[in-house]
């Protein structure tokens, strides 16, 4: 009973590490810009698509492919505001705008969904493991692929905290999720910040489909179940909430893990949004408090 | 060095100032009162670029602001406090001091305008770690216009620095104000508390209905009989 505890655990840490990498680029994204990408999961499936290209097609080094995959996923996304957002921006003024963006990035899904379909067609890809062998636990074992996964997880993640509290493009950007207004009397230019906070939160989403290649397939519509379940763990950490994203990503992925025990496992993917209904009904504003502007 | 000729501006289809007429002199503090809905505010954000305005003329030295963002008219040498200071308050007093040098050319130019601050505002150096939010009304508004200095601006532009302020603190933000002034900075200041801004400015324009309705100085303010009545709250005789 309790190997198959710890068994669990470790795979609900492992997978809360991919949750956390996709869903703080999500409510990064929502806590700067106050809009709801809908689209992020394409940009994982992007990642994955890059990541097969670099590794598969031009065998590049495992790293390499990874690294490559991101930092193209994060140029990808400099190009979304300036280009998808910004001029609809521009027609809206300052009228209502949030389900307009919503429907937006509803297209933009679509539209990359439907490209990748037409560029790579809808076979699986399958990418060779960046790291071979397991680790044994002596209770469990878990593969140095999992393990690599998470332990990148919390590098980059660590590495998007720091840029945010030391630097002071990260300072610029909190600056602007709590009080745009404020943060262009201080010379920062908000066109500027928005572009970077969206290449940023899909940059983590590609390094997430690149990393998870191996595990998963990859295929058009790879991120789409990933990036409803992270509205689920957006509301349960409290809408653009990076801290709480963080927690509610290993919250869902240990529920998830650990409902294996009492539950179906048909129903495991439904976990996520039960604690979501839940969360909505008894504390709208998630475990932490909303954190995007006032 | 402040020049705003004929300006039409508001939300939307709304025009709330109606032609406006003002300018602010290198080295002087320019008063704007007038009644609720006057467009003081408007104005203001007009000028720094928040609000783009329906005609007019808006020039510092000379050169058009009309058109630029407010991260632009920033480095052209103007700073803007919001009327409720415009604090991140979540973040330390040191963290809204850097953003206050954001706009400097490096990391190093906004820490070492950030060290000349706690010179000039030791008390901040001493609550560098402490949240923003958590100082007093007053001490939130000479931060805020602490913040602004980072970039050392020629023209200040303030939104109601008494607002929600008890005596003592509306005191100790004007000291602050007049301070800074001596230090040659020009001041367009919008203000409900008439006898304030009356006290340190050199000039005072009355706005009513977004036009203008009386320029001149403190003096020749409260020498006309008709603008006391009627935009100072006094009684004739």
């Amino acid at each position: 009973m309790l190997e198959s505890l710890a068994e669990f655990a470790i795979q609900g840490i492992v997978l809360g590490g991919l949750y956390a990498l996709f869903a703080v680029g999500l409510t990064l994204i929502f806590g700067v810009l106050d809009v709801i990408n809908v689209a992020h999961g394409e940009f994982f499936a992007i990642g994955g698509y890059l990541a097969f290209a670099a590794i598969v097609v031009l065998h590049w080094p495992g790293a390499a492919g990874v690294a490559g995959a991101a930092v193209g996923t994060f140029l990808l996304g400099l190009g979304v505001y300036p280009l998808l957002l910004a001029p609809l921006k521009r027609r809206l003024g300052a009228r209502p705008r949030g389900p307009l963006y919503l429907v937006l990035t509803l297209g933009l899904s679509t539209f990359l969904q439907s490209s990748l379909l037409a560029a790579a067609g809808g076979d699986y890809l399958r990418v060779p493991p960046y790291a071979g062998g397991v680790l044994d636990l002596s209770f469990t074992a878990v593969s140095h692929q999992r393990l690599l996964v998470l332990v990148v997880s919390i590098v980059l993640l660590g590495g998007l905290f720091l840029f945010l509290r030391f630097h002071r493009e990260g300072l610029a950007v909190r600056a602007v999720a709590q009080n745009p207004d404020a943060a262009q009397a201080m010379g920062i230019n908000l066109p500027r910040v928005f572009a970077l906070t969206l290449a940023l939160g899909v940059g983590l989403a590609g390094a997430g489909g690149a990393l998870m290649a191996p595990l998963f397939n990859v295929y058009p519509t790879v991120g789409f179940p990933l990036t409803i379940k992270a509205f689920a763990i957006t509301i349960l950490g409290g809408m653009g909430n990076l801290a709480g994203a963080l927690v509610a990503s290993f919250l869902i992925s240990l529920a998830e893990a650990f409902s294996v025990m009492l539950i179906p496992s048909e129903w495991q993917n439904a976990i996520a949004f039960a604690v979501m209904i839940v969360m909505l009904l008894l504390r709208p504003s998630g475990l932490l408090g909303g954190g995007g502007r006032r | 060095m402040l020049e705003v000729g004929e300006l039409r501006s508001g939300y939307g289809r709304l025009e709330i100032l109606q032609g406006v007429t003002l300018q602010v002199a290198p080295g002087t503090i320019v008063g704007v009162i007038g009644p609720n809905g006057a467009g003081k505010s408007t104005l203001l954000k007009t000028v720094f670029g928040y609000l783009s305005p329906f005609g007019g003329r808006i020039t510092l030295e000379d050169q058009s602001l009309i058109g630029l963002r407010p991260d632009q008219i920033l480095r052209l040498g103007t700073g803007f406090v919001a009327q409720a200071g415009g604090l991140f308050a979540d973040m330390t007093v040191h963290e809204n001091l850097l953003l206050g040098g954001y706009a400097l050319r490096s990391s190093r130019e906004a820490r070492a305008a950030v060290d000349e601050l706690y010179a000039r505002f030791p008390l901040f150096a001493a609550r560098r770690r402490q949240p923003a939010g958590s100082l007093s009304g007053g001490e939130q508004r000479i931060l805020a216009v602490a913040r602004a200095l980072a970039v050392r601006p020629r023209l200040l532009l303030l939104d109601e620095p008494s607002a929600a302020l008890a005596p003592r603190f509306i005191a100790d933000v004007y000291d602050t104000i007049r301070a800074l002034n001596g230090g040659g900075i020009a001041m367009l200041i919008v203000e409900q508390n008439v006898e304030a801004i009356l006290a340190v400015a050199h000039r005072v324009f009355v706005l009513d209905l977004g036009r203008n309705a009386f320029d001149g100085t403190p003096a020749e303010l409260r020498a006309s009989d008709r603008i006391r009545r009627l935009y100072l709250g006094e009684d004739e005789g």
